[in-house]
């Protein structure tokens, strides 16, 4: 016993002493870099928006926007990015502006806020729906959501930024879709592709149901790479095969979305960099000061320039 | 006639131990069977990312096991570094909670006054309830408020205290619930001759406490440490709530953010498919054969314990 007890001290004061002297003692204003992790869809559009190539190594992973908004708030030099649908003043954050521009609902739309990524649609091709009714019933749908005001509405609730000044009521686009006035509910709709889209989705989706003879839905979202390939390309008629197609971003161009009977955007979401609200020495960044601080290259907040 | 009815009693006693036998059997064999479909599914899983039949995101087995890098964004997996983490963390937290637990256990049972030792052992046995999501939500909510507040004494800066030390203290709290718990039986199972003997020889109490009770209440004791050590290992959610998941390391300043195996399986897991999920099942394999390799430790620690005398 006394043999082990000694061997623990010795133990515990070689841990101790690597502690304290193996590493340099980091200044007190460090940038604290927090990310999220390798999988997220936010992460992959902050860093192709701002073209970072490789991420610092001393960096913290968040588990999620909500997750990445406390822990920045809670570190007085932190840095971190979460999307502009977070309610900044309730976290204790600061917003910052990208390339001067400040984030906001009405700078996206008009496009002059860059940080910001599409959340694109794509069909499968004319005549491949596996019957009429259903190809007029995505047609009527996609109208519903791109183009109507109460699409619109309900799009902007969930997240997405959508103009609703640009839409058209229902009742007017309604007309061009006699689909909608007939008993759908043998027809099973069924959506994939991006996990960002789902929660706008679903909501213009079930707004839809009552309005369009109650069909019935199936969302099957499993990340941005799967929608193209499940409605037009290699997976399109096998198992989890579906009928429209999203992603969280562009469609890249070996993504052929043109062969779709219909593609386009139905709402943006927007990436906003966040500091802590006491750090009041930063306001706007650009993306190359991003990168300089997401890369490590900045090591405190006095060399960013 | 009587005999008649012996012969078909005795037969009928053969037949109901017969069949609870097999029924007995069959509930040890659906057991065991269990650990061995778990291990077959997460080996198969875990290994086909190192073969070349899967494709041109085949990770390099050797690469993988000697890794100083995590980055799932560019398909490096190296999962050394984590493996130190994570035995330095347990370790480092069974340190603290070890003699806590123990002395904990022989203060309940041989020195606390009868009313004080109900109430402690109730207070154990609701910690040992207390869910492990719950523990997390009171380490990122407290505990690194306190971890961030020694940091700046030492004049470092943390990740808002998410750190080594923060999962240290952690684990060192969930941990003592289960060990103490053992080690209370443990130590109520030492048979009371053997005190009186040493008690009578002229030992002290506190010399036979140490000396006797706990020495014959080892194994008891060491159970406990085992279980308490899978747990630190094994434990996800709450260390992934405080750990920061640094993607390179090893970490050993106990206020920089570390990454530990379960915390990397449960990172993005929800989201995360291809290569970058096939892997968390080859991280499973490597925590298990962690966990095992230190068992075994502990075994070989307990025979060498309290054997001086004989």
């Amino acid at each position: 016993m006394k043999r082990l007890l000694s061997g623990l001290v010795a133990l515990l004061v070689l841990v101790g002493c690597s502690a304290g002297g193996g590493e340099t003692k980091p200044t007190d204003n460090e940038i604290k870099v927090y990310t999220r992790d390798g999988s997220s869809g936010t992460r992959e559009a902050f860093e192709s928006i701002i073209k970072l190539e490789a991420l610092t190594s001393n960096s913290a992973e968040t588990s999620s926007n909500g997750d990445m908004a406390n822990q920045v708030s809670a570190s007085p030099a932190g840095i971190g990015y979460v999307s502009l649908t977070t309610d900044f003043a309730a976290n204790k954050l600061t917003p910052v502006s990208y390339e001067g521009v400040v984030p906001s609902v009405a700078t996206v739309n008009d496009g002059t806020y860059k940080l910001a990524r599409p959340f694109s649609y794509v069909t499968r091709a004319a005549g491949d729906f596996g019957s009429e009714d259903k190809e007029a019933l995505v047609v009527a749908f996609l109208d519903y959501l791109v183009n109507s005001t109460e699409g619109r509405q309900i799009v902007l609730a969930a997240g997405g930024i959508v103009d609703v000044e640009q839409g058209k009521p229902w009742a007017e686009l309604k007309v061009n879709h006699p689909i909608v006035e007939q008993d759908n509910s043998a027809i099973v709709l069924k959506t994939g592709g991006s996990t960002s889209v789902e929660k706008t989705l679903t909501a213009a989706i079930e707004s839809f149901i009552p309005m369009a003879g109650n069909f019935k839905y199936e969302p099957n979202h499993t990340g941005s790479g799967d929608g193209f390939k499940r409605v037009l390309g290699g997976e399109k008629d096998g198992a989890n095969a579906i009928d429209i197609g999203f992603a969280s971003r562009s469609f890249k161009s070996e993504e052929t979305v043109d062969a779709g009977l219909q593609s386009g955007v139905y709402a943006k979401d927007a990436v906003v960099v966040v500091v802590p609200e006491s750090n009041t020495s930063v306001t706007s960044l650009t993306a190359a000061q991003l990168v300089e601080i997401f890369s490590g290259k900045a090591k405190t907040w006095g060399d960013v320039k | 006639m009587n005999t008649q009815w012996s012969q078909s009693y005795q037969k009928r006693k053969k037949i109901i131990d017969v069949i609870f036998r097999s029924l007995f059997k069959l509930a040890g064999i659906v057991a065991a069977s269990m650990i061995i479909f778990i291990f077959i599914f997460i080996f198969q899983k875990g290994i086909s990312v190192f073969l070349p039949s899967y494709g041109p995101d085949q990770v390099n087995f050797w690469e993988f096991m000697t890794g100083f890098l995590w980055r799932s964004d560019q398909k490096i997996y190296g999962v050394l570094f984590i493996v130190i983490n994570t035995i330095v963390t347990a370790f480092l937290a069974m340190l603290i909670a070890f003699p806590i637990s123990v002395l904990t256990a022989l203060f309940i049972v041989k020195i606390a006054p009868k009313p004080l030792d109900k109430i402690f052992i109730t207070v154990i046995e609701l910690l040992a309830a207390i869910p492990s999501v719950v523990y997390g939500v009171f380490a990122s909510g407290i505990i690194v408020g306190w971890v961030d507040n020694v940091a700046q004494l030492f004049g470092y800066s943390t990740f808002g205290g998410r750190s080594m030390l923060a999962v240290v203290i952690l684990l060192a709290i969930m941990v003592i619930p289960t060990m103490t718990s053992l080690s209370i039986v443990a130590i109520k199972a030492v048979k009371p001759e053997l005190e009186l003997g040493s008690l009578a020889l002229g030992a002290s109490k506190t010399q036979t406490n140490f000396k006797v009770v706990l020495t014959s209440a080892k194994s008891g004791i060491f159970a406990g440490l085992i279980l308490g050590l899978a747990r630190a290992f094994g434990e996800a959610t709450a260390v992934s709530m405080v750990a920061g998941n640094k993607p390179m390391g090893p970490t050993w300043n106990p206020f920089d953010i570390t990454r530990t195996l379960t915390s990397t399986m449960l990172s993005g897991l929800k989201e995360t498919t291809g290569v970058d999920y096939d892997i968390r099942f080859s991280v499973g394999i490597v925590l298990m054969i962690t966990i095992l390799i230190s068992n075994l430790v502990i075994h070989r620690i307990k025979k060498k314990v309290g054997a001086e005398g004989q």
